[in-house]
């Protein structure tokens, strides 16, 4: 009887925690349709009193919208794709070949995670603006073509395929390419989906790298369009901050809402070492 | 016949090995490894990225940096930052995780899933939420606050408070990864040791300390040091967001003065010698990790 209560007690403030976590996301949500009245005087109902669409139509008049969405799209894309092809190669290069340094470059690569971006900030910005980059959604993409935590992840996935298998049909003088294609890829699938979708949702949350680089309207991220709102934190437009907070948030939910087991186990993953 | 085939295919197997990797090692040689070597080239010099020439300086940037009483003002903020985010990302998840392995031993997946949930969405998105949930005037909080008869302090604005909002906007983000983390570590550890223990009637918190914790530590470490190094760089975005190191560089930590000097006040040499200082100090934790590690914590994989 006495665990029993204890249980509860424990459920009861884990419950808790869990609905502070939550609370932001529905308040945004839910102001997000509100009007500015019924906000101010309402800001505790969860419900709005006259939903409105008002709030959303005014974001896409104030900022070019379907262009800063598209932006954040082409520059999570195009990392996503560099970032888990060079990943997925290293990784194989890893797990299945043989060579000099093997060790020292993987730990290399692996030790650059605890490097601060404080490091290569100034260097890299000199870089992209010598190429002519600067404002240019390229400049974003080209210092994130590689990842350190992509190549673990991946050569941990790997590293759980039996090598007995990919070594029979390497003897059987199979090209590598066809290995990754027929073998390796489709037994680390979730390994590579999920990893895929970190590097997606990462990117699209970016801020600090693009707020270096990108400086006109037109070629500014959601994250940075978003920011451009704190300097009318007293003013009116609560409502519709929220309208582009819930736009901003709303592609990494639904792909966490679709992949959730996939996430959450690669994530799992990434903190027991291998 | 077979053995030959096999060498004669490793030797080609080391030169495809290199290849596979190029991709990679060129990506962080050009925007890692050669950035390194420059930021601790530029912090021997003062320049402001626009001269032509960079005075050579020696170590003055370094000297100036450890006799500015700020630089102690930002160190002296950087360690609340790390105590506050080790309190809410390390110890928390650790009893939690706790709590749901040993002894409720229930919900772990409703409760997974939902406490990573606000890792997924941005700190830019956090930041703007926060900022209008603690609204001192209008938010919910304070309108709660007002019906109890209190008023919210202008927190953005209080010296010491400050550095607890943003580290608690930092934590919404952090908590959950970390929590599932620690849960897959701490859900590792032998039952058969705590199941015994616990029909020794050995108190709670001791199976903690003493089984629990020292079985788990090689995922503790990970996730001790994870919390320090990103969580200092995550504060950055809630502090560029809405402080921007104010009051009275009351909220800058190490990470957002490096950015502040070298893209507000454009001082390349004081910046780099601050970034490398932080780096030093990263790398001084992850020593002590692999110290820690070779002393044998223990391995639950």
């Amino acid at each position: 009887m006495r665990t029993k209560l204890s249980e509860i007690k424990w459920h009861l403030m884990l419950t808790a925690i869990a609905l502070i976590l939550i609370i932001p996301i529905i308040f945004a949500i839910s102001n997000s349709f509100k009007t500015l009245s019924d906000a101010y005087s309402n800001i505790l109902n969860i419900i709005p009193s006259n939903p409105t669409l008002n709030n959303y139509l005014q974001v896409f008049s104030q900022l070019p919208f379907w262009r800063i969405t598209l932006n954040t799209f082409l520059i999570s894309a195009a990392v996503t794709v560099f970032k888990t092809v060079t990943s997925f190669l290293a990784a194989y290069a890893f797990v299945y070949f043989v060579f000099k340094g093997k060790n020292i470059i993987y730990f290399i690569l692996i030790s650059t995670i605890f490097i601060p971006f404080t490091v290569t900030m100034i260097p890299n910005y000199l870089t992209i603006s010598s190429l002519g980059l600067s404002d240019s959604l390229l400049g974003v993409i080209l210092p994130q073509l590689s990842d350190a935590i992509g190549i673990f992840l991946l050569r941990q996935s790997m590293r759980s395929i039996p090598r007995s298998l990919v070594e029979a049909v390497y003897l059987e003088n199979v090209s590598h390419i066809r290995i990754m294609k027929d073998i390796i890829l489709p037994l680390a699938r979730p390994a590579v989906i999920s990893t895929g979708i970190i590097f997606f949702i990462n990117s699209w949350n970016e801020y600090v790298w693009p707020v270096l680089i990108l400086k006109s309207q037109d070629h500014y991220t959601l994250s940075l369009a978003l920011q451009t709102y704190v300097s009318q934190e007293s003013g009116t437009e609560f409502t519709v901050v929220m309208a582009v907070s819930v736009m901003a948030m709303l592609p990494p939910l639904i792909l966490y809402f679709i992949f959730q087991k996939y996430i959450i186990d690669t994530f799992t993953l990434s903190g027991l070492k291998g | 016949m077979l053995i030959t085939k096999k060498q004669e295919r490793n030797k080609r197997n080391g030169l495809l090995g290199y290849l596979l990797i190029l991709p990679s090692f060129l990506a962080f040689a050009v925007f890692m490894f050669w950035p390194l070597l420059r930021t601790i080239y530029l912090s021997f010099f003062e320049w402001n990225m626009i001269k032509p020439y960079k005075k050579f300086v020696g170590f003055a940037n370094y000297v100036e940096m450890f006799q500015n009483p700020q630089t102690y003002k930002i160190m002296g903020n950087t360690m609340v930052y790390i105590l506050i985010l080790l309190v809410l990302n390390f110890i928390a998840p650790y009893v939690l995780s706790f709590v749901l392995s040993i002894i409720i031993k229930k919900g772990h997946n409703i409760y997974k899933r939902i406490f990573f949930l606000p890792s997924v969405i941005s700190l830019v998105v956090g930041s703007m939420l926060y900022l209008w949930i603690l609204n001192p005037v209008s938010g919910p909080i304070a309108v709660i606050a007002k019906m109890l008869g209190q008023t919210l302090p202008v927190w953005s604005k209080s010296e010491g408070l400050v550095l607890v909002v943003l580290s608690l906007i930092t934590s919404w983000k952090v908590f959950g990864y970390n929590f599932i983390v620690t849960l897959a570590g701490v859900s590792g550890v032998s039952k058969e040791a705590v199941e015994a223990a616990r029909l020794d009637n050995v108190p709670m918190w001791r199976i903690f300390m003493d089984i629990v914790f020292p079985m788990s530590s090689a995922t503790g470490i990970y996730v001790f040091i994870i919390t320090i190094v990103q969580g200092l760089q995550y504060v950055f975005t809630p502090i560029k967001v809405i402080t921007q190191g104010g009051p009275n560089f009351a909220s800058s930590n190490m990470i957002y003065n490096s950015y502040q000097e070298a893209f507000t006040y454009f001082r390349t040499g004081s910046s780099s010698a601050f970034s490398i200082v932080t780096m030093v100090l990263f790398t001084i934790l992850l020593v002590l990790e692999f110290k820690f590690v070779e002393k044998g914590v223990y391995y639950e994989n």
